[in-house]
């Protein structure tokens, strides 16, 4: 167990590359930013967790359903380690995380706050989202100040990778597909680049926390507009367009440039009021409620009724 | 519930390494949460799970090394003589 005397020899410490473990002596302000990150990552991926499950039975196909079931427990499983790796901070228990997503009062990312239309919306959700999370987990990873959250990030991105490379191949095929195919993967990646791109959040504030204390090692702008450079020319070589009138090249430094993005929705989303949060935290509650007699049982309690 | 730690051995001569922990109501649920959430894609082909109560932790002043030097030889003496012994200016 380490101890230091202020912030300033914490931060010292931090800026030299230090990595903190759960009974260490932390300053408050970092384990709580720490949790409150660690615990809106969670919620994330039980979140989408849940989104996967609903297409098991509707996945195309017996390999579909069953990487949608491989998928599933991954997704779980990721939410399943991160709540571990938060409860040990000492803030909530993994029950208490649970109550207050279940009950609408902590937050999830905004992709989980839309309604997944159709088996290709769910395919632009594996390409584009899960590409998007990745890339912003991957840049926790590099440097995470928090020694059991790094650690347990290289497991999650592993898993998000084999994921990703599952959207790519099925963006493919429709992309080659028929033109109904086509059409139908188009108007997926048209209700889908926005809330990927966004998945970012707005412009990293100057006095990040999170940044200060390397908890992440690079900025919501950076990782957003290297995103925008690997996925536009994709998705044009695929033959669809970007849903973004503005989007232009640079004619002098040969960059993409997406149009401003108006932050607003995204806020009111955030708090759980976008299209499709009230459904989903209800659905998840639901889910939560109908397994309970599964917990009880593990816990040799007799069932609740 | 009970909290458990995992250590996982790969292949070869790698020793144990942790891989995390969970929360099982008894042992026999333990070692299908451990391989469910740490080891189903063969992440080991050895593995250890361990009530976290189970397990011992030096702290950092039982691990210190500011009274070992004698333990270790870095080198930096071995240099400088062989510097001597060849006539070299350092």
């Amino acid at each position: 167990m380490r101890a230091w005397r202020d912030m300033d020899e914490f931060e010292g410490f931090l800026d030299a590359g230090g990595v903190v473990e759960p009974n260490d002596e932390m300053p408050e302000p970092y384990r709580q930013a720490v949790f409150r990150f660690i615990e809106l990552h969670a919620n994330s991926e039980y979140m989408g967790g849940l989104t996967e499950r609903d297409w098991i039975p509707k996945a195309p196909g017996l390999h579909r359903k069953l990487t949608a079931l491989a998928k599933t427990q991954d997704e779980i499983g990721h939410a399943h380690l991160l709540y571990m790796v938060a409860a040990d901070l000492g803030i909530k228990t993994r029950e208490e995380m649970m109550v207050d997503l279940l009950e609408g009062r902590t937050h999830f990312h905004n992709v989980f706050h839309y309604r997944v239309h159709s088996w290709t919306d769910q395919i632009a959700v594996a390409y584009l989202v899960d590409a998007a999370a990745l890339a912003s987990q991957q840049a926790v990873f590099k440097n995470c100040s928090y020694g059991p959250y790094k650690r347990i990030l290289r497991r999650v991105i592993a898993e998000e990778g084999f994921h990703m490379r599952n959207g790519e191949e099925m963006m493919l095929l429709m992309a080659h597909g028929s033109n109904t195919q086509h059409e139908m993967m188009q108007e997926s990646i048209d209700r889908w680049w926005l809330p990927a791109v966004q998945l970012f959040g707005p412009d990293s504030r100057p006095n990040d926390e999170l940044l200060r204390w390397h908890v992440k090692s690079e900025r919501n702008e950076d990782l957003r507009d290297r995103y925008v450079q690997k996925f536009v020319p994709q998705l044009l070589a695929c033959g669809f367009t970007i849903p973004d009138p503005g989007l232009e090249k640079d004619q002098t430094d040969g960059k993409w440039k997406i149009s401003p993005i108006d932050w607003e929705p995204l806020k009111q989303t955030m708090r759980n009021g976008g299209p499709d949060s009230a459904r989903r935290i209800s659905d998840a509650r639901n889910a939560w409620n109908n397994a309970a007699w599964v917990r009880d049982a593990l816990t040799n309690q007799p069932a609740s009724t | 519930m009970k909290t458990y730690e995992v250590f996982l051995k790969r292949e070869g001569k790698d020793p144990f390494t942790h891989a995390g922990s969970f929360d099982a109501p008894d042992e026999e649920m333990a070692l299908i949460y451990a391989r469910e959430t740490y080891g189903r894609r063969g992440e080991g082909e050895q593995m250890w799970v361990v009530p976290r109560t189970a397990v011992l932790s030096a702290n950092e002043k039982e691990l210190a090394m500011a009274d070992r030097d004698h333990k270790h030889n870095d080198g930096l003496r071995v240099a400088e003589l062989r510097r001597i012994s060849t006539g070299e200016e350092s």
